[in-house]
């Protein structure tokens, strides 16, 4: 994994990293990449299913409920005048 | 009401908990901790990290909320790395638990404050949760016995996400007798989390272990003093009247890969929620543009750990990667589940060491690189990436330290596991470690 590519996933995920942080992570990253290489003997099966063992859509029927008061969820939360405080978007 | 012990007092010497009560004393059944990453409405919920140092759940994780409800009195939140990223518990915003064995080493990881609390305090029950082998890691460096069971087994509602097809919440205890009692309180269906709903029942009957494979592959690279307490288990076993038989499992080593691959790829979107708003730390300046605002929030609360995983998780997503990594990874978790299920047509679990190494000094880990301490986990990747029910029991002692042996069952054979526990117990005494408070 080349320097170029660790700044690229860096920027994906909302991550500044300081020029010493991007030294570090290029190493370890490269030596355990490197190491994932062995994947490539296997084939492995042709299925890719997302979980260990099957599972359910368990879908409730859509009537409106409150699990949780919403003064409870906003009372962590910075708000004004009950809506959530975000950056600017521009 | 029961008088408690004086929790901060233990806590000031081994750091197990991120937060804890200010009683003296309760008024239940039993006394339990969560691991930090489970959320309860009366403690705050921090996972390990400093971003989310302040958030105050409004809720109980469903398996929290069951404890309380069979008489439970929920003493504290127990300490880990930063969700979940770790092997000994050394990746923490919050303090590094240490060995009640030697407080010079770890409690193992990523529940190292549950198996510190549950080595330290008596009749104590400790929730866990493991996502690649985080309860019996633990549970094998602290000498106590730790279950993680089959996903979906219990409900994740309220457990804050490492890895979704992989996380998996259990019971630790000193007690082979908890593991069956407690384990049995938190399980069971629950249609806030549908991947536990297609879960057979669990049998009121313990099973019983009449064979176990050995893998050839899971005692390569075991140091000296853990393969001879291993070996004497396998003995102590086959008195017990199981059949021992050591068998190939070749697909094993690419469990480790494979696990890395799809553990860092759930992360890295799981933790795409933190971003300044909402939970914990929210003191950005929120005149920044809101690229910049969840950029500068998240480069400064995540750990180094928390970082490189969320790097790694978002390479191996990327355009031009994602067939070789991530849909790779799936396919090979297919072929590991198959070789398990191959050896479950003529044994019912397989047994390994827990760990290949006692619990090491802070000094070893800090010398340790990122690649190493993930190849430290080679032994219990395969059943945490498979699903499979796994638990540690303590087989012995190495350099004064404990060893763990780790059985490994098909899914939902929970039952055999117990059962196996409570009939080790029998014959084997723990050694506790001398408490100082």
């Amino acid at each position: 994994m080349d320097r170029e590519i660790v700044e690229r996933a860096a920027r994906i995920a909302h991550l500044d990293l300081t020029a010493e942080e991007l030294d570090r992570y290029e190493k370890d990253l490269s030596e355990i990449l490197d190491h994932f290489q062995m994947l490539d003997e296997i084939p492995g099966e042709d299925t890719e299913g997302f979980t260990p063992v099957p599972v359910e859509d368990v879908l409730r029927d859509d009537v409106p409920n409150t699990d949780i008061p919403p003064e409870d969820l906003l009372r962590g939360m910075k708000t004004y005048d009950g809506y959530v405080r975000g950056p600017r978007l521009s | 009401m029961t008088s408690l012990p004086d929790l901060k007092r233990i806590n000031d010497r081994y750091r197990m908990f991120t937060a804890v009560t200010d009683s003296t004393e309760y008024d239940g059944e039993f006394v339990f901790s969560a691991k930090d990453n489970l959320t309860t409405y009366d403690f705050p919920a921090t996972a390990g990290s400093k971003i989310l140092e302040g958030y105050r759940p409004p809720f109980d994780a469903t398996p929290v909320k069951k404890m309380r409800e069979a008489g439970g009195f929920l003493a504290g939140k127990t300490n880990m790395d930063e969700f979940g990223f770790g092997t000994f518990s050394a990746n923490s915003a919050f303090g590094i638990p240490l060995n009640p064995y030697d407080l010079n080493r770890s409690c193992g990881g990523s529940s190292g404050g549950a198996a510190c609390a549950a080595a330290v305090l008596e009749d104590h029950v400790a929730l866990g949760v493991s996502t690649g082998g985080s309860i019996v890691c633990p549970a094998s460096f602290c000498g106590v016995y730790g279950i993680a069971p089959t996903y979906g087994r219990v409900s994740r509602y309220g457990l804050i996400d490492y890895g979704n097809s992989l996380d998996k919440v259990g019971v630790l205890s000193t007690k082979a007798s908890d593991l069956s009692r407690y384990l049995r309180v938190i399980a069971g269906k629950d249609p806030k989390d549908p991947t536990s709903c297609a879960q057979p029942e669990m049998p009121e009957a313990l099973g019983k272990i009449r064979s176990v494979a050995v893998p050839k592959e899971a005692v390569q690279g075991v140091s000296k003093g853990v393969m001879e307490c291993f070996n004497k288990s396998l003995e102590a076993l086959k008195g017990m009247g199981v059949d021992v038989e050591t068998v190939d499992m070749p697909v094993l080593k690419y469990a480790m890969p494979a696990y890395y691959v799809l553990a860092t790829s759930e992360a890295s979107t799981n933790l795409a929620r933190y971003c300044g708003m909402r939970y914990g730390q929210q003191d950005g300046d929120l005149t920044l543009r809101f690229d910049d605002y969840f950029t500068s929030f998240r480069s400064q609360y995540f750990g180094d750990e928390a970082k490189r995983r969320i790097l790694l998780g978002t390479f191996t997503r990327m355009v031009g990667y994602a067939d070789r990594y991530y849909s790779k990874a799936l396919r090979v978790r297919a072929s590991v589940i198959s070789e398990y299920k191959k050896v479950y047509e003529t044994h019912d679990a397989v047994a390994t060491p827990t760990m290949p190494f006692i619990s090491p000094r802070f000094d070893e880990i800090a010398d340790m690189s990122a690649l190493d301490v993930y190849k430290a986990d080679f032994l219990t990747i395969p059943p945490n990436l498979t699903g499979m029910p796994h638990m540690s029991m303590p087989c012995g002692y190495s350099e004064g330290m404990p060893v763990g042996l780790m059985l490994t069952a098909d899914h939902w054979r929970e039952d055999l596991l117990l059962g196996a526990a409570i009939e080790w117990e029998k014959g084997f005494r723990i050694v506790k470690p001398e408490v100082i408070a």
